[in-house]
């Protein structure tokens, strides 16, 4: 009888033959989507990526039964598939398993979403103040450096699984899944997880940083922006020959570069039809199923697997030393444009992090909650277009040489 | 290599590379932003 009941609701059997910490990482897992969906309904969470993520999270880890061969699981993904003639049967079976190979384990479906980045990117503020913008988001990077180190010396990871936790400190989504694809794929889903559920948190967490590192008085400063006008030759030019040489000096980053620079292309070449493809159609198709395979990847092995402590601490550490090395890298332009008599706020430093355009709004509301005519967001997208330069090479230079590390 | 003079060397490496992303900017910009001031769109 029982056995008969089992059969016929084998989600509920499933918890009753596994073992008790996988029942109960179950039981958490679909606890946790509920509260990821939620969280992405009331727009406290990123709603784009939390309520598809937190969704599948429930219906896989409620839609577990027994398979043919006798083993437990679930027709959404499995992702440990690797022998070719295994992989075509599996495909036949799991609805998710194509786009998963074929999207997100090459990493397309990171490449995607920096073609959106790229068509949504200005570059008109990156030449508000050049020179300033890139010193930010290279002390925004800080985090980044900062776990790698951590994470090899104190916490023993390989320097390839550091490194792609550390990537984690850029706050650029797509270079995560780019990263711990090419260094640590074993690492692939939970570092992948946690970036994201992260980046969702920035818009939470940093402006308590803020109000912490910058005092009131100077984080209302008002700034004195000439956004130049730029010609579009002269746009498009800068884009082909930066994605050639960034190309060159890094070879594998290549597709994530090209990806970046094809979508800034479009948009100053006003081709119409691709830049609304790639900033509408393809970038949210690409954000849609990141959040649905994101969530489909929460199994309950995800979160038995005692590395993924060491990702939450070494996440959280990369993105709050990278928003305090921005802040750090506001100040020092403060200090540096006050010896010329200028003004320069340094909330402006947290726009290095490279969350487009989630940082650079933060800093303007920072600012206006304190001067409501203070408008630093051309100086402030600025930064945040360095924070992607900054991330991509960051992400390139660990690709190419992190097996120097003994 | 150790892993902190491995991240030293990287951080110094990519603010040079950026530095240098910036130089083509400013460069560019210089270029084309002389016999082309004012002008908006295609020629």
């Amino acid at each position: 009888m029982s056995e008969l009941l089992m059969q016929l609701f084998p989600g509920i059997g499933t918890f009753l033959l596994a073992s008790p910490a996988v029942s109960a990482a179950r039981i958490v897992l679909i606890a946790l989507g509920f509260l990821l969906a939620y969280l992405g309904f009331k727009r406290t969470l990123e709603p784009l990526i939390m309520v598809p993520m937190g969704i599948a999270m429930i219906a896989v880890n409620a839609g577990v039964l027994f398979l043919n061969t006798g083993a437990i699981g679930n027709m959404f993904v499995d992702p440990l598939v690797s022998d070719a003639e295994a992989l075509m049967d599996v495909m036949q079976v799991n609805f998710l398993q194509p786009v998963y190979n074929l999207t997100f384990s090459n990493g397309l479906i990171a490449c995607l979403v920096f073609m959106g980045i790229g068509a949504r990117s200005e570059i008109s503020y990156l030449l508000a103040k050049p020179w300033s913008s890139m010193l930010i988001a290279i002390f925004a990077e800080l985090g980044t450096f900062v776990t790698l180190i951590v994470g090899v010396s104190l916490f023993g990871l390989s320097p390839q699984a550091s490194a792609a936790v550390a990537t984690i400190g850029g706050a650029d989504g797509p270079m995560v899944l780019f990263t711990s694809l090419m260094l640590a794929p074993e690492l692939f889903v939970p570092i992948s997880i946690i970036a994201y559920l992260y980046l969702s948190l920035t818009y939470g967490g940093y402006p308590f940083l803020i109000k912490a590192l910058v005092p009131k008085k100077y984080r209302g400063i008002d700034m004195y922006v000439d956004v130049p006008e730029v010609s579009q030759r002269s746009k498009f030019t800068f884009i082909v020959v930066s994605c050639l040489v960034l190309c060159l000096l890094l070879p594998v980053a290549a597709p994530l570069i090209f990806s970046f620079f094809i979508g800034m292309a479009v948009k100053e070449a006003e081709i119409g039809k691709y830049t609304e493809l790639l900033e509408e159609s393809l970038s949210y198709f690409a954000t849609f199923f990141l959040g649905v395979l994101l969530g489909a990847l929460c199994e309950a092995s995800t979160i038995l697997n005692p590395t993924v402590l060491v990702i939450l601490l070494l996440g959280i550490l990369a993105l709050a030393v990278s928003a305090v090395g921005g802040l750090l890298g506001g100040w020092l332009m403060y200090l540096l444009y006050k010896r010329k008599g200028e003004e320069f706020n340094p909330v402006t430093g947290i726009a290095g992090v490279s969350c487009v355009p989630t940082t650079a709004k933060l800093a303007q509301h920072a600012a206006m909650d304190e001067n409501p005519f203070a408008m630093i967001l051309p100086v402030a997208m600025g930064a945040n277009i360095s924070g992607v330069i900054t991330s991509a090479i960051a992400a390139g230079i660990f690709v190419s040489t992190i097996h120097l590390v003994g | 290599m150790n892993v902190v003079l491995y991240a030293l060397l990287a951080y110094g490496a990519m603010a040079m590379i950026s530095f240098g992303v910036v130089g083509v900017i400013v460069l560019i910009n210089r270029i084309f932003t002389a016999p082309e001031k004012g002008e908006d769109h295609h020629e």
